[in-house]
């Protein structure tokens, strides 16, 4: 009974087998034999759709392996262009208002305290430092917000805090220590006195490093996705460091000016000083952000110890017979006024970091996309 | 003995049938002290519970092949650092890795096929380099960082520009030799963790290393092999380069990363298969595998995966005489061709109207949602529903089940409840529920797909895959004649019974591991001079655990082959009075 209906399949027309079977074959898997490196790929692509030895014997072959060697030799690799993925999942940025407002916060929360410490009540003992105490923290928590999001955010390791809090506390108490020391203090009760516009514009600079720092990495991944080799790739990054740098330090030095302006400043060193240190900060969470942490603590340590060594040589001095140590120490302060010790020190720092980060910065670890991704996960 | 097993991105941590069979191994030879090197794929996989494990065996080390390198299972450097020592690190690196990276660009030449000089030449280099980086490693400690440095760009680089690189990877853009660099520092970590030396859990008291899979697992083998003289056991139920493949193909990822990568796994599989003292491929499917990727044909030796039998004794040998009830069992993927299955049956119902065909769903394995509703429509729309007369409700010939319901609450009732397994895939790998049927004594109809023909042998109808047709005729057959149905279902169970059972598993195991160790029997000597062969039999360093083995945990139909193991290493060994003192 089921005999002649087998025979009538077999002889329907049009279903005996090509000339050519592979052809068919061919056109079924065409882009999975276009896209393949080796033979043994589609080898494992026609095991998984269900190509056994036995079905390719079918096509006059010994196994599958020999069928996906003819198949690798029969159809010609494609030219992929940029793979359509490998741009990889663009990470979803948080809406551009709240990062916006993130990083205006700290700026913001500045000049309230700033506000609240003129407004406090200078006769009530207590209500002046308590004021700033409280400015300094809320500063500190709102910077940190602002700098966990974003092109700032750090992949694994952040910058040693106590290094930044010590160069920081030079820019913004350096003036008045140095001028204690020298006056042969400091005298008990301490009356710190602190650069309000430094911190003002320091603390708002906040929004040109975001800017320059996220330009500099998205030009710099688009110049990895474009160079073919390493020597073309620095070529592209290192007028990019040059220029995110310069960009960021002369919105800083506008924004330092600015509340020079509004709050009233003590002199041109002071904001030397300031601009010098948030060049340093820049360039070191620059390194960090883009995998070197080590190289950045390194540039703050640098900073950091100049201007301890500064005060322990003024305070050597004191000592009979070494006078002599606080001389350079003295003679810089006369001429160019006490902000001179940071600014020196910051300078010198941030230029060695900027040397660094001219090889470093300019290689290819720094802009993997994989690791960029892995910091933009939340 | 003392055995360290290998594994990546599974046992302990992970659970399921791929991983099963390490779990049975371990709880099956308690004469044996098991110590775990697990590497992890993926973040989920540290996160769960930490693994139960039988008191013979331990979780040595874990380390993580994802996300930046662990500090903490670093290898401690055996040098004094210093300036000098850097430069000549990075010099041995650039060496090292130039090798690793030339063997991996390196074009076949046309006209050359595989074993020819060139070729032989490339696998040279490409060991060269792997062993001259962990000798780096083992040496300075710092190959993680070294390797994701801009110098092993440089060099990746200066390979793929080279003259006789390989086409794919000559126009690598810089983004794509980043990524493969990515890729090759986590594929090449084992070479930096300090899983090798004599602290405790050190791979260096292994007597034997067992690799659960080719590729990353096995690398800390093959290091084992190297330092320490250590025979590897390499087993891959699925070949791990092919899974590589499968995965690579679907992972976005552009040729030139997919070419470089393909061509390490390549590499690292021969090698593996060059230095492994016996390879087990699962199936003749992954010993094809193997075979291609050049593994010596004497070296192999198939080890079926074991099942647990009991389950499934309780089923009586043959069901009913006049059952007409097809079963069919598994996860209902488009793989599975159900819809191939219910056109026979449409055939088959026409010859046998009493015929009745069962569609019972396990869970786990691969889910496509949709596609049951839409059998199940085809079913309604090919069978309408019957019933026995004008007074009752009529149901549907072709049923949907799932275990766990009523009618089916165990798996073992599934197989009970038919009179033939059907099996339709157009695509197999090792066919679980063949060879659950056959433990269960039915006669099965299955399609020619995958491990299918070796596993059922001569015990039962194979047909050729989407054929509707010869399906029906064979299911008709089958389902016409109780006499022939009950003959092959015992020829099935007993050779079910024979080649997959976990007792043969582990048996096979159990010489497997005892010959391995007689042809390294002076190792741990071997350091001091000449070397002394049998001078200290590897269970000695199992004390009191060994002789007590063969109590109990031991089937009854195996306990004379166990005992004549035991004696066979007693009167091999040079001193066998000390031996089995230890031992005892």
């Amino acid at each position: 009974m089921t005999v002649p209906t087998r025979k009538e399949a077999v002889a329907r027309p049009g279903r005996r087998g090509p000339a050519d079977p592979v052809r068919a074959l061919m056109h079924r898997h065409r882009e999975l034999c276009e896209h393949a490196v080796d033979p043994l790929e589609i080898a494992a692509a026609l095991e998984a759709s269900g190509v056994t030895d036995r079905s390719a014997a079918r096509f006059r072959h010994r196994d599958v392996f020999s069928l996906a060697e003819e198949l690798y030799a029969r159809v010609p690799r494609v030219e992929t262009g940029p793979c359509p993925a490998a741009a990889g999942p663009v990470p979803v940025p948080r809406s551009r208002g709240v990062r916006t407002a993130l990083q205006l916060l700290p700026g913001a929360v500045c000049a309230a305290a700033l506000a609240a410490f003129g407004a406090a009540a200078p006769t009530t003992p207590l209500v002046r430092p308590a004021v700033e105490a409280a400015g300094v923290l809320l500063v500190a928590l709102a910077l940190r917000l602002a700098l966990r999001t974003g092109p700032l955010r750090v992949r694994d390791k952040g910058l040693p805090a106590l290094l930044v809090c010590w160069t920081t506390g030079q820019a913004v108490y350096g003036h008045w220590l140095l001028t204690e020391l020298l006056g042969g203090g400091p005298d008990l009760p301490l009356h710190p006195r602190a650069a309000a516009a430094s911190v003002l514009g320091l603390v708002c600079a906040v929004v040109p490093a975001t800017g320059c720092a996220r330009w500099f990495a998205v030009r710099g991944r688009r110049g990895l996705a474009a160079s073919r080799d390493l020597a073309e790739l620095a070529s592209r990054v290192r007028p990019l460091l040059l220029g995110a740098t310069a960009a960021f330090l002369v919105a800083q030095v506008a924004l330092l000016a600015a509340a020079r302006a509004v709050l009233g400043g003590t002199g041109a060193t002071d904001l030397a000083a300031a601009a010098a240190l948030g060049t340093l900060l820049f360039l070191a969470r620059l390194l960090a952000v883009h995998g070197f942490p080590r190289a950045a603590a390194t540039g703050l340590a640098t900073a950091a110890v100049l201007e301890a060594l500064a005060c322990a040589l003024v305070l050597l001095a004191r000592l009979p017979r070494l006078s002599p140590a606080g001389s350079p120490v003295e003679t810089l302060i006369r001429h160019a006024g006490p902000a001179a010790v940071p600014a020196l020190a910051c300078t010198a720092a941030a230029a060695g970091l900027l040397v660094y980060g001219l090889r470093a910065l300019t290689g290819a670890w720094a802009h993997s996309p994989a690791a960029a991704a892995e910091a933009d996960r939340p | 003995m003392r055995i360290a097993l290998l594994t990546e991105g599974g046992y302990p941590y992970a659970t399921g049938a791929p991983h099963a069979w390490c779990d049975r191994l371990v709880r099956g030879l308690t004469g044996h002290d098991f110590a775990v090197y697990a590497l992890t794929t993926h973040p989920r996989q540290e996160t769960g519970h930490p693994p139960a494990l039988p008191a013979h065996a331990r979780l040595a080390h874990t380390a993580p092949l994802w996300g930046a390198f662990p500090e903490a299972h670093r290898r401690a450097a055996e040098e004094r650092r210093g300036r000098l020592c850097k430069r000549r690190e990075r010099r041995l690196f650039a060496e090292h890795f130039g090798a690793l990276a030339a063997a991996l660009t390196w074009d076949r030449p046309p006209g050359t096929g595989p074993g020819d000089g060139p070729m032989i030449d490339k696998a040279d280099r490409f060991a060269a380099g792997l062993y001259g980086l962990a000798d780096l490693a083992r040496s300075h400690g710092r190959l993680p960082r070294l390797l994701r440095s801009e110098d092993a760009v440089r060099i990746l680089q200066a390979a793929c520009r080279g003259p006789r690189a390989l086409p794919a990877a000559h126009g690598a853009p810089l983004r794509d030799l980043l990524t493969v660099t990515e890729h090759l520092e986590r594929a090449l970590r084992p070479l930096s963790l300090d899983w090798y030396g004599p602290a405790p859990g050190g791979l260096d008291g292994a007597d034997l290393c067992h690799a659960a899979s080719g590729g990353a697992a096995a690398l800390p083998g093959l290091l084992a092999k190297r330092f320490f003289g250590t025979p590897l056991l390499v087993t891959e139920y699925g070949v791990r380069l092919r899974e590589h493949y499968l995965a690579r193909a679907t992972a976005p990822l552009t040729a030139p990363v997919r070419a470089l990568l393909a061509a390490f796994q390549r590499a690292l599989a021969a090698e593996i298969y060059a230095q492994a003292a016996l390879i087990t491929p699962g199936n003749t499917h992954a010993r094809r595998w193997q075979l291609r990727c050049g593994a010596d044909p004497a070296r192999l030796r198939t080890v079926y995966d074991g099942m647990d039998a009991t389950a499934f004794a309780a089923v009586g040998d043959t069901a009913d005489r006049d059952s007409k009830t097809l079963v069919w069992v598994g996860a209902l993927t488009p793989d599975k061709d159900i819809v191939g299955l219910l056109h026979a049956f449409a055939d088959i119902r026409r010859a046998e109207p009493e015929a009745a065909l069962r569609i019972i769903g396990t869970t786990g394995g691969p889910r496509s949602p949709g596609y049951r509703a839409q059998c199940q429509a085809l079913a309604a729309q090919l069978f309408p529903d019957e019933a026995a007369d004008d007074r009752t409700a009529g149901e549907n010939p072709v049923s949907f089940e799932e275990i766990g319901e009523p009618d089916v609450p165990t798996l073992a009732d599934a197989y009970a409840a038919g009179a033939v397994l059907v099996l339709s895939s157009v695509v197999e790998g090792f066919p679980r529920s063949l060879v659950e049927a056959m433990l269960s004594g039915r006669a099965t109809v299955s399609t020619d797909a995958g491990a299918v023909c070796e596993v059922i042998g001569g015990t039962g109808l194979v047909v050729p895959p989407r054929n509707p047709r010869a399906l029906a005729e064979a299911c008709r057959a089958l389902l016409a004649d109780p006499g022939r149905r009950a003959r092959l279902g015992a020829a099935a169970r007993a050779r079910a019974l024979e080649l997959f059972t976990v007792e043969q598993n582990i048996a096979a195991f159990r010489g497997i591991y005892l010959e391995l160790i007689s042809h390294a029997p002076g190792r741990p000597a071997a350091a001091e001079g000449a070397p002394r062969p049998f001078d200290s039999p590897a269970e000695s360093h199992v004390p009191g655990r060994w002789a007590a083995a063969t109590v109990g945990h031991t089937p009854s139909w195996a306990a004379g082959e166990e005992r004549t193991d035991d004696e066979a290493m007693a009167g091999a060994a040079a001193a066998p009075a000390a031996g089995r003192g230890e031992g005892s």
